[in-house]
């Protein structure tokens, strides 16, 4: 039985093999809609992407998998064989959202277009996810999430400050190692498909929302757009960073952001370094003059990190007032007093027993709170459950479907 | 084109520096009215580089004019008594407030869920903070350096065997705004089916903990904690970028399959690389990666990057440009895609800047229009909509209460 939330009542069709898809139709779920996730007979790619429970293969107990269908029912139907294709159009048509991440040729291909679909649905909002969108000059090239990071300009951008590269001829511009794209167009198209909402109480029709992994990796970067709109776009090794400290550097188990770029931050910083003579040089007096000769002053400050633990530094100085924090590990993240004691994580368990925590929700709603409503779907686990209560197939007609299927 | 689907709403505008300004210009942009209540003891951004031209000005900063478009500036003195009560006025006839101060200083200020909630009962309030309203670190102030490094959002984005690196572009506060626009949408939704308002609280560190699903799994399963790879992928090989003619010129290229690995090997010119038993499978690739990629390199060096994305394009390979911010704003794919938008600012001009990722029915939804000068609406904001009358506003002028 599903709880309320702000989504309850609606429902959502979701085809797919891109993160951003995936995560896009999952968020809609945690706010309560009737998510129905329609997998090929081989089941979703994330299927075989792991991590494991065990280390050990199981396309029902993929990590990632698990993260982004939760909150969903599994149908499985071969969309391109005609029976089961009129069972997804039939779906679709029932729907207040179809979400479709797929490169643009395979979402032509598949005939996932609204204009298709609309005449049997005016109200359905399309939700659509591509890598370079559905229309302008390449919107036919193929694209990942490292090809939208990079063509986006976040690859660039990163380091970002106060961090810099060493030789911006050499180092390579860098992306993390997660789906980032994948999740930012993921919420970004969360955000439309709502606004959608809100568009058809008013105007009575859905629509089609094309969205491009580019575009929502370009989209939170406001502050490098500036920089480039209104000045010149800003080089991977600035000369200077405005004020300084405001640094991470290494310390005896790890690495320690210190942020000291008020001047009575800076006083009561080096107050803590037992007042070194260096403090009082020239070139250290202000916190402009520290951004010139921070390759003088890094070294130094090293020294005093490096005697230290970064949760030994934080706490001497946040006694101080000084924004000093140790940089965590995933796993210091995970087990910090504050993560646990806000409950963000979420517990699972595996059919073997094993414990294990996924990410939770990170806005909370007072009255229509995110919730894990149902984990993810096991393949194929909802198709008759679905076809009967949505559609009302009877028990002959999922059976003959499944004939075709096999 | 596709109603604006917030015609009608108001916004009080509490937002400070990047993240909540940037939520609230896109419910500007979807078509709520935002008012930005500015304090200007207090500036952040509107006095922090990059300015036009590199001239400063408090019009003039690109850091504030890129993420309070299409919204109205009021000017407050919030640590007056009667600011505070011109700012309850505003709120009394608004239907969100979004405020991102340090926790516990809307409270102080009486402009707290509890302190509002009797003057508008329905009103959607969100709160957004570094660590968030709860928690044993709700009050320590956190950057985005900070957040990245609390997040372990760092520990995952660096090169093998180095330190742990910072996302450029302020990447919390805006990955941040996504959520809490969406958090915002559903709450409007909510309300106008129920007239129910409520409060929304957002942490920016768990907004970037969604990222880490896979190193979260891992390291309570066992304890293993995740390594960085660089732009490597756990079974894409190759899956890099690549330096390319001219300086700081790179592509980036992911190849996910045999076949496209043939195409590659093929365009590349290359004999034998397809069938070298080094690389003849992903499985190869992967262990053999270090010996490949410099030979990929050693092709795209003698090319632009545009060549090298055209040729793998047409040849069913994975790539793309390493784009920089100017590059961004420039790309034609974009500025014909209607991503890029180009409001006029009276004071600096026409001044590229991104939209919403998506388009709705083939058009850019909510195009931006100027962001505000300094306390540009004040009148407007102070006279029209809380029908003060002219010489309570002089005197409250005079009086620096509103400036």
């Amino acid at each position: 039985m599903l709880s309320e939330g702000a989504l309850t009542g609606l429902k959502v069709v979701e085809f797919t093999d891109q993160v951003a898809g995936s995560f896009c139709a999952r968020l809609l779920g945690d706010a309560g809609a009737d998510v129905v996730k329609v997998e090929p007979l081989n089941g979703d790619r994330y299927r075989r992407n792991g991590p494991y429970p065990g280390g050990v293969p199981d396309p029902e107990w993929s990590g990632l998998f698990l993260y982004l269908n939760s909150n969903k029912r599994g149908v499985t139907l071969d969309i391109e064989s005609s029976k089961n294709r009129s069972a997804f159009l039939d779906l679709t048509s029932e729907a207040d959202f179809l979400v479709v991440g797929q490169e643009s040729g395979e979402v032509e291909r598949l005939g996932l277009r609204r204009e298709l679909l609309a005449a049997a649905n005016p109200e359905l909002i399309v939700t659509s996810i591509t890598p370079f969108g559905l229309i302008g000059p390449n919107s036919s090239y193929l694209g990942d999430e490292l090809i939208a990071i990079s063509a986006g300009g976040m690859a660039y951008a990163t380091p970002g400050i106060p961090d810099k590269v060493g030789d911006p001829y050499l180092e390579p511009p860098l992306r993390s190692n997660t789906h980032m794209a994948g999740y930012l167009a993921g919420v970004q198209g969360a955000v439309a498909s709502v606004a959608a909402l809100l568009s058809r109480t008013i105007q009575g029709t859905g629509c089609e929302i094309d969205l491009s992994m580019q575009e929502a990796v370009a989209a939170v970067m406001p502050y490098e757009l500036a920089h480039a709109s209104y000045d010149e776009a800003k080089p991977r090794k600035p000369e200077v960073f405005g004020v300084m400290p405001n640094a991470y550097l290494p310390c005896q188990d790890g690495y320690v952001v210190v942020m000291a770029v008020m001047e009575a931050h800076w006083r009561n910083l080096m107050a803590l370094a037992d007042n070194p003579d260096w403090a009082e040089l020239e070139v250290f007096s202000s916190g402009v003059e520290r951004a010139r000769n921070w390759d003088a002053l890094e070294p130094l400050l090293l020294e005093w990190t490096m005697a230290h633990t970064g949760a030994e530094i934080a706490q001497l100085a946040q006694d101080k007032g000084i924004p000093c924090f140790p940089a965590y590990t995933v796993g210091q993240m995970v087990d910090s007093a504050h993560v646990t004691e806000r409950n963000f994580m979420i517990d699972m368990e595996a059919t073997g027993g094993q414990r294990f925590k996924l990410p939770g929700y990170p806005v909370r709603l007072e009255k229509t709170p995110w919730g894990s409503f149902r984990p993810a779907p096991k393949l194929g686990e909802h198709t008759a459950e679905v076809l009967d209560e949505w559609l009302g197939y009877s028990p002959e007609q999922i059976l003959a479907l499944r004939a075709v299927s096999a | 084109m596709s109603t604006l689907p917030l015609k009608g709403i108001r916004i009080a505008d509490f937002g400070q520096i990047i993240a909540v300004p940037y939520t609230a210009q896109m419910l500007a942009w979807l078509g709520a009215e935002v008012v930005l209540i500015e304090t200007e003891q207090r500036l952040t951004t509107r006095i922090w580089p990059p300015f036009a031209e590199a001239e400063p000005g408090v019009n003039r900063s690109g850091g504030f004019n890129l993420v309070n478009t299409s919204k109205m500036s009021c000017t407050l003195d919030l640590k007056d008594p009667e600011g505070v009560d011109l700012a309850k006025q505003i709120i009394a006839v608004s239907d969100v407030v979004m405020e991102n101060y340090s926790s516990g200083t809307m409270d102080r200020m009486g402009l707290g869920y509890d302190d509002v909630r009797p003057l508008r009962p329905d009103v959607v309030y969100l709160s957004l903070g570094a660590f968030g309203r709860t928690g044993p670190m709700k009050d320590l102030v956190g950057f985005h350096s900070v957040i990245n490094l609390f997040s372990g959002l760092a520990s995952v984005t660096g090169h093998k065997g180095s330190h742990p690196r910072i996302m450029g572009g302020l990447f919390p506060d805006a990955f941040s705004g996504c959520y809490c626009i969406l958090a915002m949408l559903e709450a409007l939704y909510h309300r106008a089916n129920t007239g129910e308002g409520q409060h929304i609280e957002v942490a920016m560190t768990e907004v970037l903990a969604t990222l880490l699903p896979e190193a979260v799994m891992e390291y309570t399963l066992d304890g293993t904690e995740p390594e960085r790879v660089g732009n490597r992928h756990q079974y894409k090989v190759p899956h890099n970028v690549f330096r390319c003619q001219g300086q700081e010129k790179w592509v980036a290229i992911s190849v996910e399959s045999d076949a496209q690995f043939q195409a590659l090997a093929q365009v590349a010119g290359i004999p034998g690389w397809a069938d070298d038993h080094r690389f003849a499978n992903a499985e190869a690739r992967l262990k053999h990666q270090d010996e490949l990629e410099p030979l990929i390199q050693e092709w795209t060096m003698g090319l632009q990057v545009e060549d090298v994305v055209q040729i793998l394009q047409l040849s069913g390979v994975p790539a793309g440009p390493v784009l920089d911010s100017a590059q961004v704003l420039a790309d034609p794919h974009m500025i014909n895609r209607g991503f890029v938008q180009s409001p006029n600012h009276r004071e600096v001009g026409q001044r590229p800047m991104g939209a919403f990722s998506w388009n709705v029915d083939g058009d850019r939804p909510g195009v931006p229009m100027t962001a505000p000068l300094l306390g540009e609406h004040n009148r407007k904001v102070v006279q029209e909509l809380l029908q003060v009358p002219d010489d309570e506003f002089e005197r409250l002028l005079a009086n620096g209460v509103i400036s």
